[in-house]
């Protein structure tokens, strides 16, 4: 008899696998996890799932009255030239061609710029434009004129100098993996404004993901319901989206809701907060099936304002990514995050650079751009939507010079000393320049914003102090600004 | 040699710059002498009449020195001439009477004048006077009439019986509305008097030129014409501006304030647009280039408010209410509307009824037991109707207000006028026309109201937002507009970009 029992013991032991210890593991550090989300959700029952994986959409309350109710934030993955664009260096022409002087590489690491480097003078020819006498080049002929619609920060910096690493730090607020981004944070605190759109939504161009890829719009350890959704910029938005032929809606509906039945008994049992947002995101991809088709659907657009943002119906872009940034604000969608590929201006090749390169980049990105500007304007949305563009570091006022190599093409490496930023709309001033940046555009000398201000900032105009919006994880309060960033004043309206 | 010296030769005037220098040494030397004396006489200190003697010589000495390379630099010309004579008369006045009072006390003199002693303290005394006035003067040469009392204070002020303090007039004072400033009253004459007319005015007429006035402006100085009308860039005034700094003949002279560019170019355009005396901003054309400097002398607040002022902090900031009940939000979001706490520390409310479409003036009685709490509504594409607005109009904290899309009418607007909160109003797509914009342009605090494809018309947009300056009236654009818009990029299309390799 003891023998048996011994046996049985031991069969026991031999079923708990690692895989199970992990998984039991796992269900208790969940259930833990969710004892800190929902707090008083200690007995569930099923009616009270399903109006939590409703509440975890509705988000919280914001400290003050936001300025900003939504966010479009163009990202230019690569980092274009603030040099040829926004940051008007007149000495630096006087500079073109000489070596670069020994303060501004001791003890500098660059991505590719070895030894000592020459000077860059600018290459587009600048102008001021509008009543608030904004610097502009000609790269950039459609954004002159909205240029009393724009905040510049001149002398933003960052810490990394390497793409991925950079555009986390911008969009998490940390260069490692694992935070959540900002969108995530703006949805976790203000919810959804339509109950039928994420309220975080992504769309990309350019042909390529940005290099820190799904990271720069996940949650991190938020609930993955805020992370960010990528919709497709031409054809069906998202895939799937349609029934397949022969099912109708009714069929869909009684499928979703009996998966979320079965999904509904396991969260009882398991109580992964995970499950909750598996089902408000059956529930959400239910409604969207009904929603994004029409939201996204461009047809119906006048062919005036096709030809304002330069796209065709049916093609994807990065202006078809604009227009669709002004649908979803029209309706409500909290965070649009455009990310366009392709500005890494080294020089290198013909269109890796800031002459012609950089040149065609804004030629497909400036018209969508300052349309998108003007027609949120004429529809009363962008005193209400934040406008952010930019990228995750700027360009050295030095040529690059990889291996010890001229380049082929004018070209510069990455830099994180200085660059420029702007914002419209949403709270902030309307013709305003903050910061500036010294003679040849090395370091900015007057108002330097890191990205962490830049955060903080951002989430000010949305309501939150950036100190006090936290989330607890793994033992401590995380917020996005980590322990830094300080909120610009001097820009808010 | 003493020949080029007594015309304006460099020598002369080399030597006449060092006026201002020598000129305070016979000050101080003659004060100290005055002051020993006095010591002496009263008996406070012990000293010996030679010692005062010793001084007076030197006074006598830089007295001398000082009225020659005064007359000197007097020679440079530019000078108010009254002025100019009686501070030169005066100046000459205290080196002789210095002479004077050294002389009766001097070892050779003193025994044989013997009348000398009654002439001491009276030559003296008149010398010490004359440094007051001829001082008095000097600075009034350099620095202008009036300087030095220009900013008594009260009650000093009204009992010297001088008039009341003018406004400082140094630095340019903002203006309100760039379009309505007349150009040469508030724009050029307060460049000129912060940088010009220290030196060219009624008694510092330097190159004969008086920038204080218009008609002298025009009239000239010793070099011709300051200005060519309708020519800038030709104008004297303007060249000698835009001169190296180092130049001789660079304005306003090295080290002393200069213009800056945006200056430059307001003085610059304003004489091409033939310098008028009384033209506003708006009658004159403004190219792209002035644009921004005519801005930076406002706070901006033309067109589409462009500028870096602050704005007024919105009325939500100061409402506050009680929190709605949990029964009334759960009935709003059961009716499928979006019901959103604005703020932690106010209990206002913002509802959107953007996943449903179908609200109509019925549904408004749900709106009414939150009426207080709710600020930011959108009805945006429903199907609310004028009666509808009528009840709107009870939720008396509304700051924004979204009807864009629907069937509101001229008629139903009207009843908006009385919420008194209302900052913000979206009425684009709808039937309101000119009338209702009107009516809707009197609500007082009212910041920005959207009206594109509704029945207004341009010219009523624009003459409402004349009437109402604090009003932002944003009508949209035409296809005609579009157009322009979209050549925009033509300039830099018509260069077609081709990545050059080197």
């Amino acid at each position: 008899m003891e023998k048996l029992l011994k046996e049985l013991q031991h069969a026991e032991l031999h079923r708990q696998t690692r895989r199970h210890f992990l998984q039991s593991a796992g269900f208790g550090l969940g259930a833990l996890g969710l004892g800190s989300l929902l707090g008083s959700c200690g007995s569930s029952k099923a009616g009270e799932v399903a109006a939590n994986s409703e509440s975890l959409a509705a988000g919280g309350i914001p400290q003050f009255a936001p300025k900003a109710k939504r966010v479009i934030y163009i990202h230019m993955a690569g980092a274009p030239s603030q040099l040829e664009l926004f940051d008007y260096k007149p000495e630096l022409v006087k500079y073109h061609g000489k070596d670069c002087p020994a303060e501004f590489l001791e003890g500098k690491k660059f991505a590719f710029i070895q030894g000592v480097p020459k000077m860059l003078g600018p290459q587009g020819k600048f102008a001021q434009y509008g009543q608030s006498g904004a610097w502009l080049s000609d790269y950039l002929p459609y954004l002159q004129t909205v240029a009393d619609e724009l905040t510049f920060l001149k002398a933003m910096h960052t810490d990394q100098f390497n793409h991925a690493p950079a555009q986390l730090l911008l969009h998490t607020g940390s260069p490692r993996l694992g935070r959540p981004s900002l969108g995530a944070w703006a949805v976790y605190g203000l919810g959804s404004e339509n109950r039928n759109l994420p309220g975080f939504i992504v769309l990309a161009s350019g042909g390529r993901q940005p290099d820190a890829g799904k990271s720069v719009y996940g949650s991190g350890f938020l609930p993955s319901v805020y992370q960010g959704v990528q919709c497709r910029t031409g054809g069906d938005p998202v895939l799937y989206v349609t029934d397949p032929n022969g099912m109708n809606r009714n069929i869909r509906k009684k499928t979703i809701e009996a998966i979320n039945e079965i999904n509904r008994q396991t969260y009882e049992e398991v109580q992964d907060p995970e499950i909750l947002t598996r089902i408000s995101q059956y529930e959400m991809a239910f409604r969207m099936q009904m929603s994004v088709p029409e939201v996204m659907d461009v047809a119906r657009e006048p062919q005036f304002i096709l030809d304002m943002y330069g796209v065709k119906a049916g093609e994807g872009s990065f202006g078809m990514n604009c227009l669709l940034a002004r649908k979803l604000i029209e309706n409500d969608v909290r965070f649009v995050q455009l990310f366009d590929w392709g500005w890494d201006g080294h020089g290198t090749n013909a269109t890796d650079n800031v002459e012609g390169g950089l040149r065609s980049k804004c030629q497909i990105s400036d018209k969508p751009i300052a349309a998108l500007i003007k027609d949120l304007k004429m529809r009363g949305l962008l005193e209400e939507t934040l406008v952010v563009f930019g990228a995750e570091f700027g360009r050295t006022p030095m040529q690059e010079n990889r291996n010890g190599v001229v380049m082929p093409y004018m070209g510069r490496d990455h830099h994180l000393e200085a660059y420029t930023m702007w914002m419209a709309g949403g709270g902030v001033k309307q013709g305003y320049s903050h910061g500036e940046t010294d003679e040849l555009g090395y370091y900015g000398v007057k108002d330097r914003v890191h990205v962490h201000d830049l955060q903080a900032t951002i989430l000010h105009l949305m309501g939150f102090d950036h100190e006090k919006f936290t989330y607890p994880f793994q033992g401590r309060n995380f917020r996005l600004t980590d322990t830094e960033g300080k909120v610009v004043k001097q820009v808010i309206a | 040699m003493l020949i080029p010296l007594l015309q304006a030769s460099p020598w002369a005037l080399f030597i006449g710059r060092f006026h201002p220098v020598l000129v305070h040494l016979p000050i101080g030397f003659l004060l100290i002498a005055a002051l020993i004396e006095i010591g002496r006489r009263t008996g406070r200190i012990a000293v010996s009449e030679s010692t005062v003697v010793f001084v007076l010589f030197w006074s006598a000495v830089s007295a001398t020195f000082a009225c020659i390379a005064g007359y000197l630099l007097s020679l440079g010309g530019g000078y108010d001439e009254d002025l100019l004579g009686a501070h030169m008369w005066k100046g000459i006045g205290v080196a002789v009477f210095a002479w004077v009072a050294w002389l009766v006390k001097s070892d050779r003199i003193a025994g044989k004048v013997s009348f000398g002693k009654a002439i001491y303290l009276p030559a003296f005394a008149v010398a010490v006077l004359l440094t007051m006035t001829a001082g008095h003067d000097g600075g009034s040469l350099t620095h202008g009439d009036g300087y030095l009392t220009q900013y008594t204070p009260e009650p000093f002020r009204s009992l010297a019986g001088m008039e009341p303090m003018e406004e400082k007039t140094k630095e340019i004072k903002p203006i309100t509305d760039v379009q309505q400033a007349v150009v040469y009253k508030d724009i050029v004459q307060p460049i000129l008097e912060a940088r010009c007319t220290q030196c060219h005015n009624a008694s510092k007429k330097k190159g004969d030129l008086r920038m204080d006035e218009l008609a002298l402006l025009m009239k000239g100085g010793e070099n011709g014409p300051a200005l060519v009308a309708g020519k800038g860039a030709e104008s004297d005034m303007i060249k000698r501006c835009l001169l190296d700094e180092n130049d001789d003949n660079h304005m306003p002279p090295k080290g002393k304030p200069q213009l800056s560019t945006e200056q430059i170019a307001l003085l610059s355009w304003w004489i091409d647009q033939g310098a008028p005396a009384d033209k506003k901003v708006s009658e004159l054309t403004v190219p792209e280039q002035v644009k921004p400097a005519l801005a930076s002398l406002g706070g901006g607040s033309a067109k589409g408010g462009a500028s870096g002022a602050k704005q007024k902090e919105s009325a939500i900031a100061t409402l506050k209410v009680s929190p709605a009940k949990e029964a009334d939000i759960q009935a709003l979001r059961k009716a499928g509307l979006i019901v959103n706490t604005l703020s932690q520390d106010q209990n206002l409310l913002e509802v959107s009824a953007v996943n449903a479409p179908q609200f109509s003036d019925k549904d408004i009685a749900l709106l009414l037991p939150v009426a207080e709490q709710v600020t930011w509504l959108k009805l945006g594409g429903t199907k609310i109707t004028d009666p509808g607005l009528k009840e709107i109009v009870k939720l008396k904290n509304l700051t924004k207000l979204h009807l864009e899309h629907t069937g509101i009418t001229d008629q139903g607007i009207a009843q908006i006028k009385a919420l008194p909160h209302l900052e913000y109003l979206n009425v684009i797509d709808t039937k309101i026309g000119d009338a209702g914009l009107k009516n809707i342009a009197a609500i007082k605090g009212l910041r920005s109201v959207y009206v594109w494809q509704s029945g207004v018309t341009d010219s009523v947009v624009a003459q409402t937002a004349r009437q109402t300056p604090g009003l932002q009236i944003v009508n949209g654009f035409s296809e005609a507009e579009v157009a322009q818009f979209l050549r925009a990029g033509d300039s830099t299309a018509a260069t077609k970009p081709v990545a050059t390799k080197k």
